[in-house]
């Protein structure tokens, strides 16, 4: 089979530089697809990806499809002939549509009657007259956030179109895309090059390089970046600091890459490192430079895009822009520690949390209370965790998190520390936020672990009582990444903490400031109403938005286990949940124990006799007696179990009541040679009631001594 | 691709850089107005802009507004903000195919050599709540400092904007600082002839420091309460009487008035929205209108061809 090489180019004006990746990578698997779908043999496919282009090239594409096996059923036989046995529209139609006449159809016989049924064989389609189609079907699912029209046509992508190269091996693929002719033209850089380049997909990214001042592949790009910066910060004696996605926004931001190093006042240095890494990092997309200690220089580092004429201008130019900036942050450092975090308590009343739950400040109130209790059950000062609440939004009102959202916390563990607070209620400040991505550290101190969980708890639990409780994909105040905050820090740092309670802890709280937050919402309607403010009542009964948050923290839960690679399944899951665990903590000692059991040998075995056992006591239909009567005990193999039974009951009841799961466990699984010789020779639904009523109360004992930990009879087998 | 445009020579002044503006994009075909009589937030706002984007007709046009955000203020103490500024604005409907060679020209134009200057092209798209518009396009950065916003508007008023408009709004007190390399806006040369040099301090100093007192301290906020429902009846009154234009002049005081309730604190952030509901209420009406007023008249700029 003859082949050639492809090559498809996107020509546009500046794309996203955060999208860039994305949309590379979904341009070029769109291609594969359709290449594969086609049945087109191929080799090796290299996306390119720039501000201005979206590329790939395809290696060694087949020049035509393989000869296609062609197989399809057309109308019921009923409707394809009529009374005189003519072929009627639908047979006709059929049989043009697969290039035959009707008497040339074969039949296929279905369960729902028999069908007129083409097969043949159609010689494969030329490459070029497919690739138009397949690229297109790419473009048209690309994700594109917004896509845009420009000018006066009706054409729309991510940004206006300029060109289209379309090359199979030196053939120009004759199609318009985007509304363009494709062409063998690309343009190179902006600025570096003017004229056309003529280009083959063996040349493409030479002829860039050397005609084009372009560097097309993503990954070089990126490449020559991270090398370029980091030899400039070697030569003024540092390291560069490098976010991966800094470095991705950067490569996006460029077509010819030349870091230029700029330093900013030394004053600047007195900033907290965060602040001035937020401001040279995040806003300008510099590089920050380290001295070899890891301190902050104050040298920075920018990528431009063009090899300067006078490389002084730029440089000078980047240093006037950070210097207002750093001004700017240097001024809110100042004027923020002018009064203690503290005072600006009192503005987070002005601050709305959520229209139906009331302000920030009402909310700081709720944590402070949630967070005390967290801390007496976790056994850290709870004084402290009051206080660390109490300043806990305070940063938020400050100049300096007002210009950069992103040092929340972090920006009050400062100024906490200033104002001489206590280290930890300072420390609890930064780490309340956590953690704020998967993977990302828990708290540490006692404060901060305790502040952690009320923050969270607190939001999920006002979220659903405000009835904006996540759907489907949509989550605007980040309940699941809450939840499983929560969860990861009770369970990992071990803290055993009664959900449920806390829950409900968190509703009368919040429930309280939603009456006040909808009275103050309509103060002169209902004037008779008595606006409460003082107490409320403690949560009666089952409430049941307190049960669909448990609901919900569960199953966050479940993906926690299920989804983390711990080797635990959904039925294992739902074996520890039927017991309904008191405690996070609770449930993974018993989810331990329960896959530690598992991989025992006897574990299938006794598996399948709970199973068995729960199925025979829920069909017995007769009261089960509470004791085993050693005197009914007739065959041997029923004494025996009964003896053994009996011989563990004390140790492994306090083995349970020890919450010793994995040892409990262990301890019942010996009892699997005589749970079997049971099930072998004795007939459990005897003739004579008493001796039958004796052996269910037995069988009902082993259950409850082995479904303590988990409902075993719902593991598989 | 158009002919390249030759280097300029830097503007010394402040309204030395307005005169090269209005120079280039005149002879890039532009009508050349002046700014609009009232206050308004951005460049946007101004008829020529905003209700011109609406509808099937070409226009364009280049001219400086005053914008006036009294959030903004500083007292005149800060040498970067301002509660009233400069903008230089550009809009082609529309946009041609080279409308970015054509701006990149402008800068040419003020003696910036592309290849000694570091320009980019860097995503950021423009979305105002208040206007019921949005529209994709970039920040333009000179050796890292953003100088102008482009965009590529797609809907106004919430209706779709068909052709689209290409608007380039040069922020005129960055630029003049960058090409005079001044630290503060107040340092700026306005002018400096045969009658003595006069600087941007001189001309609105003392107005910064007045203006930003009346709009966070003096401001009457019952009476702009009441001014602003005043506009906003009247506004509807004069869509009702089919008077797009006039009504739209009520929506920029409804809108101004907004901000100024907005620097005075007096607008909880609940409410907030609520007005800003308001006022795109009234701006898409008064599209909507436009709109029907300009079919009405056969929209006259499509120059005989009626579709």
């Amino acid at each position: 089979m003859k082949k050639r090489d492809f090559l498809i180019e996107i020509g546009t004006e500046e794309l996203p530089p955060k999208s860039l990746p994305e949309l590379s990578r979904a341009f070029t698997d769109g291609i594969v697809r359709g290449l594969d779908a086609a049945s087109l043999a191929h080799g090796p496919v290299v996306a390119y990806a720039t501000p201005r282009r979206l590329a790939a090239r395809v290696s060694r594409l087949a020049e035509s499809q393989p000869e296609q096996q062609i197989r399809r059923k057309g109308p019921p036989v009923m409707a394809a002939f009529d009374a005189n046995g003519e072929p009627t529209r639908a047979a006709t139609a059929f049989a043009e549509s697969c290039g035959t006449t009707p008497d040339q159809l074969g039949r296929v016989e279905e369960p729902k009657g028999a069908f007129l049924f083409y097969e043949g064989r159609r010689a494969g389609q030329a490459t070029l007259a497919l690739l138009p189609g397949i690229v297109q079907e790419s473009l048209d699912k690309l994700p594109i956030a917004k896509r845009m029209r420009w000018g006066s046509g009706s054409v729309e992508f991510v940004r206006p179109v300029h060109w289209v190269v379309m090359l199979f091996g030196h053939d120009v693929v004759d199609c318009s895309l985007l509304g363009l002719p494709a062409g063998d033209s690309t343009r190179g850089h902006r600025f570096h090059s003017s004229r056309p380049i003529k280009v083959s997909p063996a040349t493409y990214e030479r002829r860039l390089e050397t005609a084009g001042h372009v560097v097309a592949s993503f990954a070089e790009r990126r490449q020559r970046i991270q090398r370029g910066v980091l030899d400039l910060a070697a030569s003024l004696g540092g390291d560069a600091v490098m976010s991966e996605s800094l470095l991705d926004e950067v490569t996006a931001l460029v077509e010819w890459p030349v870091p230029v190093a700029g330093r900013f006042e030394d004053r600047f240095l007195e900033l907290p490192p965060e602040v001035v890494i937020a401001t040279v990092q995040d806003h300008q997309r510099y590089f920050p430079v380290r001295d070899p200690d890891g301190k902050l220089t104050p040298w920075f580092i920018t990528v431009s895009n063009i090899e300067s004429r006078d490389p002084a201008q730029v440089r000078a130019g980047n240093e006037r822009v950070v210097r207002p900036r750093l001004a700017d942050a240097a001024f809110f450092w100042e004027t923020d520690r002018k009064q203690p975090l503290a005072a600006q308590r009192k503005a987070l009343a002005d601050v709305t949390f959520q229209k139906q739950l009331g302000s920030l400040l009402a909310k700081s109130d709720r944590v402070a209370s949630l967070a005390e209790r967290v801390a007496e059950v976790a056994g850290s000062d709870s004084a402290l965790a009051r206080r660390a609440a109490d300043l806990a939004k305070c940063d938020l009102m400050t100049a300096m998190v007002g210009e950069f959202p992103e040092l929340q916390g972090l920006m009050g563990r400062y100024y906490a520390t200033h104002d001489g607070e206590h280290e930890e209620v300072a420390a609890a400040l930064e780490e309340q936020y956590r953690p704020r991505f998967a993977g990302d550290r828990l708290p540490e101190t006692g404060a901060g672990t305790a502040l952690a969980i009320a923050d969270k708890l607190d939001t999920i639990v006002g979220i659903f009582a405000a009835g904006q409780k996540p759907t489907g994909a949509k989550d605007p105040f980040g309940l699941r990444r809450a939840a499983l905050g929560v969860l990861r820090t009770v369970v990992e740092k071990r803290i055993d903490i009664d959900l449920q309670s806390l829950i409900d802890a968190a509703l009368v709280a919040v429930r309280a400031d939603m009456q006040a937050a909808a009275a103050e919402r309509a103060p002169q309607k209902d004037s008779n109403t008595v606006v409460a403010t003082g107490s409320f009542p403690q949560l009666s009964g089952p409430d049941p938005v307190a049960a669909e948050i448990y609901e919900y923290i569960m199953e966050r839960l479940r993906a926690y286990y299920v989804e983390g690679g711990l080797g635990v399944t959904t039925e294992m899951f739902d074996a520890v949940l039927a017991r309904r665990p008191a405690s996070p903590l609770d449930f993974d000692a018993r989810l331990r124990a329960l896959a530690d059991f598992l991989s025992l040998p006897d574990a299938a075995s006794l598996a399948a006799a709970n199973k068995r056992i729960a199925n025979i006591l829920r069909k017995s239909e007769q009261d089960v007696p509470a004791r085993v009567d050693a005197s009914l005990l007739q065959h041997t193999a029923e004494h025996r179990l009964a003896t053994e039974v009996e011989g563990l009951r004390e140790d492994v009841e306090s083995l349970l009541a020890a919450r010793r799961y994995e040892a409990a466990l262990r301890k019942l699984a010996t009892l699997r040679p005589h749970v079997d010789a049971f099930f072998d020779g004795v007939m459990v639904m005897a003739d004579n009631p008493a001796v039958r009523a004796n052996r269910l109360a037995l069988l009902a004992a082993l259950s409850r001594l082995f479904g303590e930990t988990a409902d075993l009879s719902r593991l598989p087998g | 691709m158009p002919p390249r445009q030759k280097l300029g020579v830097a503007p010394a002044t402040f309204q030395g850089l307005v005169f090269a503006l209005k120079k280039y994009w005149s002879e890039q075909g532009c009508v050349i107005l002046e700014p609009y009589d009232m206050e308004m937030g951005a460049g946007t706002f101004h008829p020529a802009t905003f209700l011109r984007a609406v509808g099937p007709e070409p226009w364009s046009a280049a001219y400086v507004q005053p914008s006036r955000r009294p959030t903004d203020g500083r007292y005149g103490e800060n040498p970067f903000r301002l509660q009233h500024y400069y903008q230089f604005q550009v809009v082609i409907k529309p946009s041609p195919d080279d409308i970015v060679e054509k701006y990149l020209g402008s800068l040419r134009a003020l003696g910036f050599d592309p290849l000694t200057h570091d320009i980019r092209l860097v995503e950021d798209n423009w979305e105002s709540p208040t206007l019921g518009a949005w529209g994709l396009g970039w920040e333009i950065w000179l050796n890292g400092m953003e100088i102008t916003q482009f965009t590529y508007f797609q809907q106004v008023g919430g209706l779709d904007c068909r052709p689209v408009m290409g608007e380039i709004t040069y922020g005129l007190e960055r630029l003049a600082m960058y090409l005079q390399g001044v630290e503060s806006i107040f340092d700026l040369t306005w002018t400096d002839g045969p009658l003595g040099r006069v600087t941007y301090g001189d001309v609105y100093h003392q107005n910064e420091v007045e203006q930003s007192k009346y709009n966070f301290e003096i401001a009457d906020v019952a009476e702009l309460f009441h001014q602003f429902d005043a506009q906003e009846r009247e506004c509807q009154r004069l869509l009702e009487a089919g008077l797009p234009l006039p009504a739209y002049e009520r929506m920029l005081r409804s809108s101004h008035t907004f901000n100024l309730l907005d620097a005075r604190r007096a607008i909880s952030v609940t409410e907030r929205q609520r007005y800003i509901l308001r006022v795109r209420t009234l701006a898409r009406a008064v599209t909507e209108a436009y709109y029907k007023t300009r079919e009405a008249l056969g929209f006259p700029m499509l120059g005989g061809a009626t579709t």
